[in-house]
C-alpha cells in the first residue's frame, strides 16, 4: 500500500483544518494524522488505486483544501460574534425563543 | 442645498476600515470562487479577492466592494447600522415556513395499483381491497391529526397505489375537511397523484368541482414511457395522454401537470422527453432521478446508473431548455426553479429535499393505508423495503403529541441539521441545500448524517449548483432566464 506524507506547519495551519481537509476528501484518501514537533503528518493512502495516476493533482487538491479551511476557519473566528448576534436579532420577534 | 449626497459621499478612495460578516466560500474552479451568507446572498470573485478582503486589504476602490457591502459580506461606516438588522430580517424570512409546521399531508388511500412498473417504490397489483386500501375510520383519524397543525395553508395530497381505484374515500375526505376548514379558517388545497388510467368523467367533475389538482406521469415518448410503465395492454402512454386531455377539458388546463422518473432507458433521451413535454402542451418539466426505496431496489432500477451519468443527463437537458428559451419558447426545469428561488429571494419554497431543519415531520407527513404514520413520503418507501425506522405513529392509537414529538423523529432532525452537520456546516451551498436523513439512513447504514465526502445526495446537489452558478456567470442570457425561472 502506497502511503503519502504531506507536513504542514503547526504555526501556520490549525489541526482543525486538516482534519476538515482529511474528512472532504474521505471518498479519496484514507488519512492518519498526527503531531511531530512543529508539524501537523497526515499520512494518507489512496482509497481506489486505480487513481493512482492523478495522484499529484489530488494530493495537491488535498493541499487546497487545507488552505481554504484554514481561511474558513479565519472567518468563522472573526464573525463568530456577529453571527451569533444576528441569528439572535433575527428570531427575537418571532416569539419562538422564551427568555428564561 | 441638496437632499442627495454627493457623489463624492459614495466613492470614498482612502482605505477605510470595514467589518468582516460572516461568509463561506467554495471554488468553483482554478479561479473562481463562490462566497455565500447566511441568508443565502452570494457573489463569484476571484479566489484572491477573497484573501484580500479577509486580510482587511480591500479599499472602496476595489472592484469587488461596493457588491460585498451590498451582498452583507462586509460593512463600513456607511452601513453599519442597517446591515445588521436588513441580514437579520432576511435570515427570519427564510426560516419563516417553520413556525407554521406541516404543511403537506399525505393521504394514502390504497397501495393497489393496475400498472406495474419496475421504479414504483409502493404499489401493488392486487384486488385485495381491505388488504390494501385505507378504511374510513383510518381517514377520518388522520383528518382530525391534518386539521392539529398550526400551518394557515393545509395541502393534502392523494397518493397511491393508484388513489383513484379508492375514490369513494377521496370523496369523503375532501367533503370531510372541506367542513373543517370553514370552522378553521385555512387555505386548502388538494392534489392527486394518478396516472389517470382509471379516471372516469365523474371523478374528474368531482376534482372540477372540488378545485383538486391533477399530477400524473409522462416519462417522455411513447416508446420510453412504456417501457418504464408497463400495464396490461402496453398502453400507458396512450391512457395518460388520452386522460391528459380529458383532466385538462373536465378540470382545467392550469389544473394538471405532470411528472416523469428517469430510468435508466431514459439517460439518452432527454431532449425527446422534454420535447414530449412541449409537444403535449407542458411548460415545466421536473427532471427526478430514481430513489433508492423499495421496488427501485428491488429490482435493481436505482443502481443502473451513477449520479454522475445522472448529472450528465440533467446538464444536457437544462442546456436543451436554455436553448429552447433562447429561440423564444418559454419552458421551464422545476428543480432549478426551486434552488434559484432560495439564490435569488429570501423565500424558501418549502421543497422537502431542500429544507433544513430537514422537511421530515416538518414539511409534509404520510398516513398511509394501514393506519402506520410516516415521518415522509420516502419514510413510506423505506417502509415497504422492512424498514420501520421512520414509523412515528398509527393514526387509530397516537395522539398529535406522541407522533409529532417521536424520538425517531426528534433524532433525525436534529442529527441532520445541516449548520451542524460535518461538512454541511462549513459549505458554501448550504443556504440553497437541505438534509435528507431518510435518503443517508437507507444509503449509509442507518446513519442519518452520512458521510457527506461519499453521499450521492450531496453529490447531486453540489453538481447542479456548481453548474447552475456557472452557466449564469458564464452568460447573461442565462442569468436573466434563471432570474425569471427564481420569480416565476
Amino acid at each position: 500500500m502506497d502511503l503519502q506524507e504531506l507536513r504542514f506547519d503547526a504555526r501556520v495551519f490549525s489541526v482543525d483544518s486538516v482534519k476538515n481537509a482529511a474528512y472532504r476528501m474521505a471518498a479519496t484518501f484514507d488519512a492518519d494524522i498526527k503531531i511531530d514537533d512543529n508539524d501537523i503528518v497526515c499520512i494518507l493512502s489512496l482509497r481506489d488505486p486505480a487513481l493512482k495516476p492523478d495522484l499529484n493533482s489530488l494530493l495537491n487538491k488535498f493541499r487546497r483544501e487545507v488552505i481554504d479551511h484554514d481561511l474558513r476557519l479565519k472567518i468563522s473566528s472573526k464573525t463568530e460574534g456577529v453571527r451569533n448576534l444576528i441569528l439572535a436579532h433575527a428570531f427575537s420577534r418571532t416569539g419562538i425563543i422564551q427568555s428564561e | 442645498m441638496s437632499k442627495f449626497q454627493p457623489l463624492t459621499f459614495y466613492s470614498i478612495q482612502k482605505r477605510e476600515r470595514y467589518d468582516l460578516l460572516p461568509f463561506t466560500f467554495e471554488r468553483l474552479d482554478d479561479e473562481r470562487t463562490l462566497l455565500t451568507n447566511m441568508a443565502g446572498e452570494f457573489l463569484v470573485l476571484p479566489h484572491s479577492q477573497i484573501e484580500e478582503m479577509v486580510d482587511g486589504r480591500l479599499t472602496p476602490a476595489s472592484a469587488p466592494y461596493a457588491d460585498l457591502r451590498a451582498r452583507h459580506f462586509l460593512t463600513d461606516e456607511l452601513t453599519r447600522k442597517s446591515a445588521l438588522e436588513l441580514l437579520a430580517l432576511k435570515v427570519r424570512s427564510r426560516y419563516r415556513r417553520l413556525p407554521q409546521f406541516t404543511g403537506l399531508h399525505i393521504f394514502v388511500v390504497t397501495l393497489r395499483c393496475e400498472h406495474s412498473c419496475p421504479y414504483c417504490q409502493v404499489s401493488r397489483q392486487s384486488e385485495d381491497k381491505n388488504a390494501f386500501d385505507m378504511t374510513d375510520e383510518m381517514a377520518s383519524k388522520a383528518l382530525d391529526l391534518t386539521f392539529r397543525s398550526p400551518s394557515e395553508a393545509i395541502k393534502i395530497e392523494f397518493q397511491g397505489g393508484e388513489p383513484f381505484l379508492n375514490f369513494p374515500l377521496i370523496q369523503q375526505i375532501v367533503r370531510e375537511a372541506e367542513i373543517r376548514t370553514c370552522k378553521e379558517k385555512k387555505d386548502l388545497q388538494f392534489v392527486i397523484a394518478t396516472n389517470l388510467a382509471v379516471a372516469n368523467s365523474e371523478m374528474l367533475e368531482f376534482c372540477a368541482a372540488h378545485g383538486i389538482h391533477i399530477s400524473t406521469s409522462l416519462d417522455g415518448p411513447r416508446d420510453l414511457h412504456n417501457k418504464n410503465r408497463p400495464r396490461p395492454g402496453n398502453d400507458s402512454y396512450e391512457r395518460v395522454l388520452e386522460g391528459i386531455r380529458f383532466a385538462r377539458e373536465i378540470v382545467g388546463r392550469d389544473k394538471v401537470a405532470a411528472l416523469m422518473t428517469t430510468t435508466e432507458a431514459s439517460l439518452g433521451r432527454v431532449k425527446d422527453i422534454i420535447d414530449e413535454y412541449l409537444a403535449q402542451g407542458f411548460h415545466e418539466l421536473f427532471l427526478r432521478p430514481l430513489s433508492p426505496y423499495g421496488f427501485a431496489m428491488k429490482t435493481k432500477s436505482f443502481a443502473s446508473y451513477t449520479t454522475d451519468r445522472w448529472l450528465e443527463f440533467y446538464k444536457q437537458g437544462l442546456e436543451h431548455i436554455i436553448d429552447l428559451n433562447r429561440t423564444g419558447i418559454s419552458f421551464r426545469e422545476h428543480f432549478a426553479s426551486l434552488i434559484l428561488k432560495k439564490m435569488f429571494t429570501c423565500d424558501d419554497p418549502g421543497y422537502v429535499d431542500l429544507m433544513n431543519p430537514a422537511g421530515l415531520g416538518i414539511g409534509a407527513i404520510v398516513y398511509n393505508y394501514n393506519g402506520a404514520v410516516y415521518a415522509s413520503d420516502e419514510s413510506r418507501m423505506l417502509a415497504e423495503m422492512g424498514d420501520q425506522s421512520f414509523k412515528i405513529g398509527d393514526v387509530r392509537t397516537h395522539t398529535y403529541e406522541e407522533i409529532f414529538l417521536n424520538p425517531k423523529l426528534i433524532s433525525a432532525l436534529h442529527e441532520s441539521f445541516t449548520l451542524s452537520a460535518p461538512m454541511c456546516s462549513q459549505c458554501a451551498f448550504e443556504p440553497f441545500c437541505g438534509a435528507d436523513p431518510v435518503y443517508h439512513h437507507a444509503q449509509h447504514a442507518g446513519d442519518c448524517v452520512g458521510h457527506k465526502a461519499e453521499s450521492g445526495f450531496c453529490r447531486k446537489n453540489m453538481g447542479i449548483f456548481k453548474y447552475l452558478v456557472g452557466r449564469m456567470e458564464d452568460d447573461p442570457f442565462v442569468k436573466d432566464l434563471f432570474l425569471k425561472w427564481a420569480n416565476y
